[in-house]
């Protein structure tokens, strides 16, 4: 059974890409890839049910590998690929008919798009390590044309910045899976299989401590440019507001959980080899440098996608932040984050997207009194700041409370108070430019309209179910949170 | 070690101190065409290395690896670099931000600080030696040069060289802590650097052709 999901997890998106390739009607584009993303997610649903009964699923001869954190990363992925599918049918239509995508750009996304889908499943389902990093350097060459996909000075040198910064980072990770290799191969005897995770994780405590360590800094650093951890962050920005809205929109709620997935993964690998708060300590740095970084450049921001970016920066480090802290209910805390950052990134990505068609800028001064012109799309953006900015009663403020009370429980008083500042100070900022987008005055400048009744639907939907998670956790996502907090613990 | 095992390890030994000249060559060079030679001459030295330890060692997997470097590294990728820098009528010279003396003095400081580095994961291999760990500190130089060229020289050829340089650095690491990666794994990074080398191939062209040089200080109207 097991080989016949992976396969379809796989395959799918892998085939609507080639198809996508060759195809050149809009209309077989759209559906094709929302078919696919549908497809997948659907198939994540089946995967997540099926680790919840069998805790481990792994294909015969041990290439692939899913447990419930695999589990619960490829529901939150491919859910996020499937709104962002359905997103772009309504996204490129408006730009065809406003004669600003050609048809070849329009091809090339789609086929990108699905290129992108499958390197990150790719990247949740291997047991390997070698192929979670292959995956994870896939993934930024799949999406290096999607950022540069409108062709303009400023998308282009973002995308190279973030194709160099990303494969440098990736390029010093290899090493570190490599000392991890090294370490292994003392312990395991068959080298076929030292890369394994089901391999590594039953022998973590004999591997050698000093090995691991110098291995998990670079690790670390490699991950952690890809995720946008301070201070490897600088080409998020950029790239998140160049490249297109939903492109954006699904590396925000997509791509960075595929590089914390492996810090995850070598989180609870180095932390059993090593013992103590070597892995803690250094990840409780990284998240508050992350959060604190961003501070001066929110506050004194012009552009509202960098703004989005910087929040995303953020986020990033809260999750880091509660893996660092390291205990059963800070897990529970940072799981619990991902999947209300990636429903609220996609809600702020992609009702800004609405906002800049209408206004044509991304500047945020330029946008005044979105509330009259865009009103639905303006509303939703303002209810996703609010969601993303921890504002009860969504479901980022239970998450971001969770790991708050997990920090203080464990006795991390002042990093946990440093945490408090930052998210309160960075509240300021984030409502009173969306707030100065959305209410203020309606300026002269024109307005090419509201999206499409479709649009709306989905991203009312992901506001709602933003409501939902601050209110009540549905039973069987809490379950498979809980399994996937003792995958870090077992 | 028998005897034969020795000299292959000594032959290894001048091949690693070879790679590293190149690399040094590669910091003081000024021109591209040069670049581009002395990496397609490094990346041969490296694949002698491989070749000595598939053969000499008996570790037959890194065969593949070897005969790859030489397609992909020695052959393919510089002749894609020296079609791109053709056919878009770069300026031939390199644009400095460090120049030569200061360079060579700092990647000096590198293999020192290189060697440090490479010391305590030496010290761990207990016992089972392998015959290429020597090179171990050359190879960590390596990716430490690349990390250098890709700072402090400006034009997009010179970046990807740079990080060609790494990722040569690795491989060698590679050989000289495991005897590389498991077969399959080396493949797929095979794969992705030859992917990465024709996306930014394409990119130099698509740079080219929108602000007319591809020196990465036009690259500038991003900040904040």
């Amino acid at each position: 059974m097991s080989i016949v999901l992976f396969s379809i997890l796989l395959c799918v998106p892998l085939a609507a890409s080639v198809y996508c390739g060759l195809e050149t009607r809009r209309k077989r584009l759209e559906t094709a890839t929302w078919i696919a993303s549908a497809i997948t997610f659907g198939s994540s649903i089946w995967l997540a049910a099926a680790v919840l009964e069998h805790t481990t699923l792994s294909s015969p001869q041990g290439w692939f590998y899913a447990d419930a954190l695999s589990g619960l990363l490829a529901l939150v992925v491919s859910g996020s690929s499937l709104v962002t599918a359905l997103y772009s049918v309504g996204y490129f239509r408006r730009l065809a008919r406003e004669e600003r995508v050609s048809s070849r750009e329009t091809r090339l996304f789609y086929a990108l798009f699905n290129v992108f889908v499958f390197t990150m499943m790719f990247v949740l389902l291997a047991n390997n390590l070698g192929f979670l990093w292959i995956g994870t350097e896939a993934t930024t060459l799949g999406t290096t044309f999607l950022v540069a996909l409108y062709d303009r000075e400023r998308s282009l040198e973002a995308a190279w910045k973030y194709v160099i910064i990303c494969s440098v980072g990736i390029a010093l990770a290899l090493f570190g899976i490599m000392l991890t290799y090294f370490s292994a191969l003392h312990v395991v005897p068959s080298s076929a299989n030292a890369l394994n995770w089901s391999t590594l994780v039953s022998v973590a405590g004999q591997l050698d401590p000093a090995i691991l360590k110098l291995a998990f800094v670079f690790i670390l650093v490699g991950f952690g440019t890809k995720a946008g951890l301070a201070p490897m962050h600088t080409w998020k920005p950029d790239a998140y507001a160049e490249a297109p809205t939903p492109v954006s929109a699904l590396m925000a709620a997509g791509l960075v959980n595929i590089a914390l997935y492996a810090l995850m993964r070598f989180h609870i690998l180095v932390h059993r080899a090593v013992g103590g708060s070597f892995v803690s300590t250094l990840f409780i740095i990284f998240g508050l440098l992350s959060m604190g970084i961003v501070i001066p450049f929110v506050l004194m921001q012009r552009d509202y996608k960098r703004l989005l970016a910087y929040s995303s920066i953020e986020h990033v480090g809260i999750i880091v932040f509660a893996l660092g802290i390291a205990t059963p209910l800070a897990y529970f805390g940072a799981l619990l984050h991902l999947v209300n950052n990636a429903i609220a990134k996609l809600l702020v990505f992609l009702s800004a997207g609405n906002i800049r068609l209408a206004y044509r800028s991304k500047i945020i001064h330029r946008v005044s009194g979105a509330a009259t012109l865009v009103p639905f799309s303006a509303t939703l953006f303002l209810v996703g700041m609010f969601a993303v900015t921890g504002w009860p009663p969504f479901g980022l403020f239970i998450s971001e409370f969770t790991i708050v009370s997990a920090g203080f429980a464990s006795g991390a008083i002042w990093e946990s108070s440093a945490f408090i500042f930052f998210v309160t100070a960075l509240f300021g900022g984030f409502i009173y430019y969306a707030g100065r987008m959305v209410l203020g005055p309606v300026t002269a400048m024109q307005s090419t309209g509201e999206a499409d009744i479709t649009t709306i639907i989905l991203l009312t939907v992901l506001a709602v179910s933003l409501l939902v998670m601050g209110i009540w956790i549905p039973e069987p996502l809490r379950l498979l949170l809980h399994r996937a907090v003792l995958v870090f613990q077992q | 070690m028998g005897p034969g095992a020795q000299t292959i390890s000594q032959y290894i030994d001048i091949l690693a101190a070879m790679i590293l000249v190149t690399a040094f060559l590669i910091v003081s060079s000024r021109s591209l065409t040069f670049y581009v030679r002395l990496f397609s001459l490094q990346s041969f030295f490296l694949a002698a290395v491989a070749l000595l330890v598939a053969i000499g060692y008996g570790e037959m997997h890194i065969l593949t690896a070897a005969i790859l470097t030489i397609v992909v590294k020695v052959v393919a990728i510089p002749i894609v670099l020296n079609k791109i820098t053709d056919a878009i009528k770069v300026r031939k010279e390199i644009d400095f931000t460090i120049n030569v003396t200061v360079s060579l003095l700092i990647c000096g400081g590198l293999v020192i600080v290189a060697d440090s580095v490479a010391q305590p994961i030496l010290s761990a291999q207990t016992g089972d030696t392998l015959g290429v760990s020597r090179v171990l500190p050359a190879s960590i130089a390596m990716i430490m040069i690349g990390l250098f060229i890709m700072v402090a020289r400006k034009k997009a050829v010179t970046q990807l060289i740079g990080l060609m340089t790494m990722e040569n650095g690795l491989f060698l690491s590679g050989l000289a802590i495991t005897y590389g990666m498991p077969m399959i794994v080396e493949v797929g990074i095979f794969f992705d650097i030859l992917m990465a080398t024709l996306i930014l191939g394409v990119f130099m062209f698509r740079i080219n052709r929108t602000f007319e040089s591809i020196s990465m200080d036009t690259l500038r109207s991003l900040r904040h």
